[in-house]
């Protein structure tokens, strides 16, 4: 019993980080229909701009700590300005030809100019990620947590929940619901949705600089980091459901926890498996995701 | 004003409208009729820029909008009540009414008094009022469009395109939509009206134009057109 929740533990703060990049993809998907199959590596960046920034104000003699939290508004910005790049660059002009898979092409060559850049900048190795808080797990009733995977968690939940106060409470946010519901429509209310959708590509590209910064003091940073998260999370958004920002955490979460299990009971050689044998199965039982609305296509 | 000079405009190669030219005056109501495809939406799409015209002006108070894109002319106070009334279906009641003073919230258009304009249309259509917590995708069809309309009034527009405001509605349903466009003309509201209801539609107009494949084949004042004999067997005959 205490190893199975050891587990689950352990599974809920990997589906976090895996929720926070595939609720990146939900976010573009809901105002343009479309989204950046280079997630992985906006994350992979953020999380290099992250500890080149970190190790810089470590050098400046300041503590781990307060590096860390000086760091996080420096990535962020970085990622919002990477995502408006992505979206510039890669998806306007699908978009503009009305191309239905122009964008598919185009981000993943981004993603992929992207990670050779990174190659070359930051060379191929693993990095070790400086952690802000101290790396020896805290116990609670025989369950051992590292103090970064509860900042993982309510780093996560945090952002979120912005995104979402955001789009209730502002007036812009609610031109952004506006523009998913009906994008003509939005039009006419004079909403710019081609501001909405690239800013729907910066704050997606900031969720997943962030995971990346999350993510990175637990495991190493590395220009290949970004590739089997972004493509982990890509199937969570799946099995959650594109049009659910809710249904993508639950997602990460069951993905998560079902790798930890088959990791554990069945063998770490397996444990990339089980998710994707998830994923197959809800493509054909319920093709919106679990949490997804079914999209009528009308002719 | 919204002066209409020679429009042309279509789908890709399928041209639509064939040089139409209307004149919707200040504080005035013009109704624009015609049988189903003969182009009264398209004019409409393509005056408050969802559709780019080819050719051909259109000018509001003066200033050309014709290519403009729609965010930028509804900012210029050309407000737009769309076909099947396209509301907001996932946001309550009360953010589609905020939302349609959006131009006013964020700075690219006279604020003015929100909150006050929104009691306005809670007394303008009381239903509403009761609904204002519930989602927009929730309500009836009767109720979606007159939250069209009022989200379009909340700009505060200098003139109101509506399309069909009466489509799919119950008989009881329309004559309330008529009695508000008729409250709306009497506090001087310019709007520019597109009916299959050619009938009503020119009772509660100053002039009308009849459409007929992308042409406009005659235009008068309401109460002439409604007497044309020609007007009256084309349009206002049996099931209308």
């Amino acid at each position: 019993m205490q190893i199975l929740m050891q587990l689950i533990v352990s599974g809920i703060s990997v589906g976090m980080i895996y929720g926070v990049i595939g609720f990146g993809y939900q976010l573009t998907f809901a105002t343009s229909k479309t989204l950046n199959f280079g997630q992985g590596e906006a994350l992979m960046l953020g999380a290099l701009v992250g500890l080149t920034t970190i190790n810089f104000l470590i050098g400046q003699q300041i503590g781990t700590f307060w590096a860390y939290v000086i760091m996080l508004p420096v990535v962020l910005a970085f990622g919002a300005l990477q995502g408006s790049v992505v979206e510039w660059l890669g998806v306007r002009p699908a978009m503009r030809a009305k191309s239905e898979a122009g964008w598919i092409m185009a981000t993943i060559a981004l993603g992929i100019i992207f990670k050779n850049l990174a190659e070359n900048i930051w060379g191929r190795d693993a990095l070790k990620f400086p952690s802000p808080l101290p790396e020896a797990s805290l116990s609670f009733g025989g369950i051992r947590i590292q103090p970064m995977e509860i900042v993982v968690v309510v780093g996560a939940i945090a952002l979120m929940l912005g995104v979402e106060f955001f789009n209730r409470r502002s007036i812009y946010g609610k031109a952004v619901v506006a523009t998913s519901n009906d994008r003509d429509a939005a039009g006419l209310m004079g909403i710019n949705t081609n501001r909405i959708i690239t800013f729907s590509y910066a704050l997606s590209s900031m969720s997943a600089a962030f995971a990346g910064v999350l993510v990175a003091p637990v495991t190493l940073t590395g220009a290949t980091m970004g590739a089997v998260l972004g493509l982990k999370a890509f199937a969570v958004a799946i099995i959650g459901g594109l049009s659910s920002g809710m249904g993508v955490v639950i997602g990460g979460l069951i993905l998560g926890i079902t790798e930890t299990l088959t990791g554990y009971y069945i063998s770490t050689g397996y444990k990339d498996v089980p998710g994707l044998v998830l994923l197959l199965i809800v493509l054909s039982l319920k093709p919106s995701g679990l949490f997804g609305k079914a999209a009528i296509k009308k002719v | 004003m919204l002066k209409i000079d020679k429009l042309v405009a279509g789908y890709g190669k399928v041209k639509v409208l064939h040089g139409i030219s209307i004149t919707v005056p200040e504080g005035k109501v013009v109704a624009l009729i015609g049988s189903n495809g003969a182009g009264k939406t398209t004019t409409l799409r393509a005056l408050s820029g969802m559709l780019k015209p080819e050719s051909g002006s259109i000018t509001l108070g003066g200033k050309d909008i014709a290519g403009l894109t729609s965010h930028e002319i509804t900012r210029m106070g050309l407000a737009h009540s769309p076909e099947g009334r396209r509301v907001f279906s996932t946001l309550p009641v009360m953010d589609n009414l905020l939302l349609g003073a959006f131009p006013r919230l964020t700075g690219s258009r006279h604020k003015g008094d929100v909150d006050g304009d929104i009691n306005r249309m809670f007394e303008l259509f009381p239903r509403l009022k009761e609904r204002r917590t519930q989602l927009a995708g929730t309500l009836s069809g009767g109720e979606q469009q007159m939250l069209a309309m009022a989200r379009a009034l909340m700009l505060n527009p200098e003139v109101l395109l509506l399309d069909e405001p009466s489509m799919g509605l119950s008989p009881r349903l329309v004559e309330e939509i008529f009695v508000i466009v008729e409250r709306l003309k009497k506090v001087n509201m310019t709007m520019l009206l597109v009916e299959q209801f050619a009938a009503a539609a020119l009772e509660v107009s100053d002039f009308g134009y009849v459409m007929e494949n992308g042409h406009i084949r005659t235009s008068g004042e309401a109460h002439a057109l409604k007497n044309d004999p020609a007007v009256q067997s084309a349009y206002l005959g049996g099931g209308h």
